[in-house]
C-alpha cells in the first residue's frame, strides 16, 4: 500500500471511546503525509483533531483500520514496541511545551534518547547541535522556568528532532505564545520543512494553518475537506480533495524575524 | 533506560523535593538505627558476659538442688538450698574422672573491718583452697584451711581507708554480733567472679576458709552424725574430653546414694552444669530478650517502608505529566517501572546507610552509659544496607508499577 515516499499513511480509521454509548472520534479517515511535507489539521474541538495525532503518534492504535508509520503497521505491535516508535519516529511538539522541569535545556533535548540507551556524551553532544540548530546554543543549561516561552518551544522542537524522526507532529504550537513569538515559531517549522522534515500540526487558527503546504480539515471524526495551498514556490501536493474550503493564499508569515529572548 | 540514567533522573527527583525526602528518608533512617543500636546492645552485653568464662570453665560443674520446673532459666545456684553433707563431698570426690570438689557457701556477716574503718558486709564467701586453683594472686595466696585466714578480691581490698595487704588483720563482724580477726593471706589479681556462682562483675567479695567460719550444719541420714552441709558446689573434672561422662556419674550419685537426695525437698532436682552449658542458657535468654527489642526496631522499620510507599504514591500522581512526557518521547513501562524503583531505593540506600552510622553511634552510646564493651555485630551492617534496599524496591514496587501503567494521553492532560 505504503511505497517510500509516504511517511504516515491512514487507511479508513476509525477510533470509537465506549462513553456510555460509542463515541467515534474518529469515523472512517483515510490520510497520506508524504515525506518532506508539511500539512494542517483544523477543525473544531471535537472533531478528531488531536485523536488523529495521537494515533500517528502511536499513543493510541485505531479501533478499525490501519496506521502505518515509516512503513510500519501500528494496530497490532506490543506497547514496548510502540514506544520505541513513539522516541525513534515519532516528534512531539505540544501546545504547552511539556518540557521536564527539572531537568536543563540540553537534558530536555537529549530525554529520548535516554530511553534508546545513548551514551551520556553522545546525548549532550547531538542535544547541544539540536540547540544550536534552533537557536538556543547559549541556553543548555537553563532550565525551563528560566526560558521565555519561545524559547521553551524551540527547546520542545529540539527535543522532537534529537531522535531524526520520520515526522514531526505539532499540536496547536503556536496556542500558547504570543503572535510575534508564535510567528518566529511558525518561521522555524518552515526552515525545518525547507530543510525537508515532514510536519503534520493541528490547529485551529487559520493563520498558522495556512503556514503549511495543506490543510485537511476535519469535521465529526471525517475529512471534509483537504485543501491544497500554492504558497512560496511550494510544490502542490498530489491528493485532492473536494476542495470546498475557502483557501487563500495568504503566507504571511514566513518572515526571517530573528527571535529575542521576549518573554511569553 | 540505562541505570546510570535513571540514578541521575531519580536523584534529580530527590533533590527537587529536599524536606519531603529528607523526611522519608528518616523514617528509614530511624528503623535501620533502632535495630542496629539493639543488635550492637544485644552482642555487646553477650561479649561481656562470654568474655568472663576462663579457659578452665568448660570442665567445672556447678552442682546444686534448684526448683523443678526452671529449667536451668534461674541461673547459677538459683533456689538451691543447703543438702550437700561433707559425707557427700567425700563420696564426690571419688568418683571416676573428678578431680576435685569444692564447696560454695555464704557466711552471714554485717560488717567487715580493717585499720578502724568498718564496712557494711552481708556475708562472706566460705570455700576451699582448691577454689583459687586457676586464679592468680597480686598478692600473697590462698588461705589455709582450718585458720583464721581471708583472701580478698581486688575491690575488697582497696574499699578500706588503708588497703588491706596481705599480714594486716580485717574483723568480721558475723551476723550474730561476734567479730573474728582473720589475717590476709592473698588478694587476688582481678575482681572479676571466680565461679559462676559469684555472678558476672566486680563488687567486694571477700573468701574464707570453711573451717573454721562456716557453721551451716545438718545430720547427715547416712553417717547418723552431724556435719557441715552446703548449698552449692564445684566439681572439676580431671580431664576435659570426658566432662560429659563424669557429669553424669555426678548426677547419678546425687540421685541414687547421696544424703544431698534425703535432705532435699520434693519437686527438686539436682543441677549439675559446666559454666558453658550456663553461660548457654543465659546466651539463650539475652539472644530472646535482643529479638524482642530487636523485633519493636523492626516494626519501626516497616513504618519507614510505609512512608516510602506513601510518599512515592503521591511523587506517582504528581508526576503524572512527567511520566506522559517521557511516555511521549519514547519511554516504555519498563523504563518508567526503573525510575521509580531506583529512586524508591536511592531512599532506602541513603535511609539505611544514615541509619547504620547512627545506629553504631548509638549502640556506642548506650554500651558506653550501660559500661559494656562494645562489640559490633559487624555481619548486621552489610544486612542493614541491603534491608535498606530491600525496603525502598518493596515499597516503591506498587507505585511504580501504577506510575508505569500510566496513559500517556490522560497524562499529558493531567494538569
Amino acid at each position: 500500500m505504503q511505497d517510500s515516499d509516504v511517511a504516515v499513511s491512514l487507511t479508513d480509521v476509525r477510533k470509537t471511546y465506549q462513553l456510555g454509548e460509542p463515541v467515534h472520534a474518529l469515523d472512517g479517515v483515510s490520510l497520506e503525509i508524504p515525506r518532506g511535507s508539511y500539512t494542517a489539521v483544523m477543525g473544531p474541538s471535537g472533531s478528531g483533531k488531536s485523536t488523529l495525532l495521537n494515533l500517528v503518534g502511536c499513543l493510541d492504535t485505531p479501533t478499525e483500520g490501519t496506521v502505518t508509520v515509516d512503513g510500519r503497521e501500528t494496530s497490532d505491535l506490543r506497547e514496548t514496541e510502540l514506544a520505541r516508535i513513539r522516541g525513534e519516529e515519532v516528534g512531539f511538539v505540544f501546545q504547552t511545551f511539556n518540557l521536564m522541569p527539572r531537568l536543563t535545556a540540553r537534558e530536555n533535548v537529549a530525554l529520548p534518547l535516554v530511553f534508546q540507551d545513548v551514551s551520556k556524551d553522545e546525548r549532550h553532544e547531538r542535544a547541544e547541535a539540536m540547540l544550536e540548530r534552533v537557536g538556543l546554543g547559549d541556553r543548555v543549561d537553563h532550565r525551563p522556568n528560566e526560558l521565555s516561552g519561545g524559547q521553551r518551544q524551540r527547546v520542545a522542537v529540539a527535543r522532537a528532532l534529537i531522535a531524526d524522526p520520520a515526522i514531526l507532529l505539532a499540536d496547536e504550537p503556536t496556542g500558547n505564545l504570543d503572535t510575534d513569538t508564535g510567528a518566529k515559531i511558525m518561521a522555524l517549522f518552515e526552515e525545518l520543512y525547507d530543510e525537508g522534515n515532514t510536519i503534520l500540526m493541528v490547529t485551529h487558527e487559520r493563520h498558522v494553518a495556512e503556514h503549511a503546504e495543506r490543510i485537511v480539515h476535519l469535521l465529526d471524526g471525517e475529512v471534509e475537506a483537504v485543501e491544497e495551498l500554492s504558497g512560496a514556490g511550494r510544490p502542490t501536493g498530489a491528493e485532492v480533495g473536494d476542495g470546498s474550503g475557502a483557501g487563500g493564499p495568504g503566507d504571511d508569515g514566513r518572515g526571517d524575524a530573528e527571535e529575542g529572548g521576549e518573554r511569553a | 533506560m540505562k541505570l546510570g540514567a535513571a540514578f541521575g533522573m531519580a536523584w534529580r527527583a530527590i533533590k527537587g523535593h529536599k524536606l519531603r525526602s529528607t523526611l522519608t528518608t528518616l523514617g528509614i533512617v530511624i528503623g535501620i538505627a533502632a535495630v542496629i543500636t539493639f543488635v550492637t546492645l544485644g552482642a555487646s552485653l553477650s561479649a561481656a558476659i562470654v568474655g568472663d568464662v576462663g579457659a578452665g570453665e568448660a570442665q567445672t560443674m556447678n552442682v546444686w538442688a534448684g526448683p523443678e520446673d526452671t529449667q536451668g532459666g534461674g541461673g547459677p545456684g538459683f533456689g538451691a538450698q543447703p543438702v550437700f553433707t561433707e559425707h557427700d563431698l567425700d563420696r564426690l570426690r571419688n568418683v571416676e574422672g573428678v578431680e576435685s570438689v569444692i564447696p560454695y557457701g555464704q557466711v552471714a556477716t554485717t560488717a567487715v573491718g580493717h585499720d578502724g574503718d568498718r564496712v557494711a558486709t552481708s556475708g562472706v564467701v566460705a570455700t576451699t583452697p582448691a577454689y583459687f586453683d586457676d586464679a592468680e594472686f597480686r598478692e600473697g595466696g590462698s588461705f589455709e584451711p582450718g585458720t583464721r585466714q581471708v583472701v580478698l578480691n581486688p575491690a575488697a581490698a582497696e574499699q578500706f581507708e588503708q588497703n588491706a595487704t596481705v599480714g594486716s588483720t580485717v574483723t568480721i563482724t558475723l551476723a550474730n554480733g561476734s567479730t573474728v580477726d582473720a589475717e590476709v593471706a592473698g588478694v587476688l589479681d582481678s575482681s572479676e567472679g571466680q565461679s559462676a556462682f559469684e555472678g558476672f562483675g566486680g563488687s567486694p567479695r571477700i573468701y574464707v576458709s570453711t573451717d573454721p567460719f562456716y557453721s551451716t550444719q545438718v545430720e547427715s541420714p547416712s553417717q547418723s552424725e552431724t556435719q557441715r552441709v552446703y548449698s552449692l558446689l564445684l566439681v572439676r573434672a580431671s580431664d576435659p574430653e570426658t566432662v560429659e561422662a563424669t557429669q553424669d556419674r555426678v548426677r547419678g550419685y546425687l540421685e541414687d546414694e547421696s544424703d544431698a537426695a534425703d535432705l532435699a525437698p520434693e519437686d527438686y532436682q539436682f543441677e549439675v552444669q559446666t559454666s558453658e552449658e550456663l553461660l548457654e542458657q543465659l546466651q539463650d535468654v539475652l539472644d530472646r530478650l535482643t529479638a524482642f527489642v530487636t523485633g519493636i526496631a523492626v516494626l519501626s522499620l516497616i513504618v519507614g517502608a510505609i512512608g516510602i510507599a506513601n510518599i512515592m504514591l503521591v511523587s506517582v500522581t504528581e508526576r503524572t505529566r512527567e511520566i506522559g512526557i517521557m511516555k511521549a518521547v519514547g519511554a516504555k513501562k519498563r523504563d518508567v517501572l526503573t525510575l521509580f524503583l531506583v529512586e524508591a531505593s536511592v531512599i532506602g540506600i541513603i535511609g539505611a546507610v544514615i541509619g547504620t552510622l547512627l545506629g553504631i553511634v548509638g549502640g556506642w552510646a548506650v554500651t558506653t552509659l550501660l559500661d559494656f564493651p562494645l562489640t559490633f555485630p559487624v555481619e548486621w551492617f552489610p544486612i542493614a544496607v541491603v534491608v535498606g534496599v530491600a525496603v525502598g524496591v518493596l515499597s516503591g514496587l506498587y507505585p511504580a508499577w501504577s506510575g508505569a501503567r500510566t496513559d500517556p494521553i490522560e497524562a499529558l492532560r493531567y494538569e
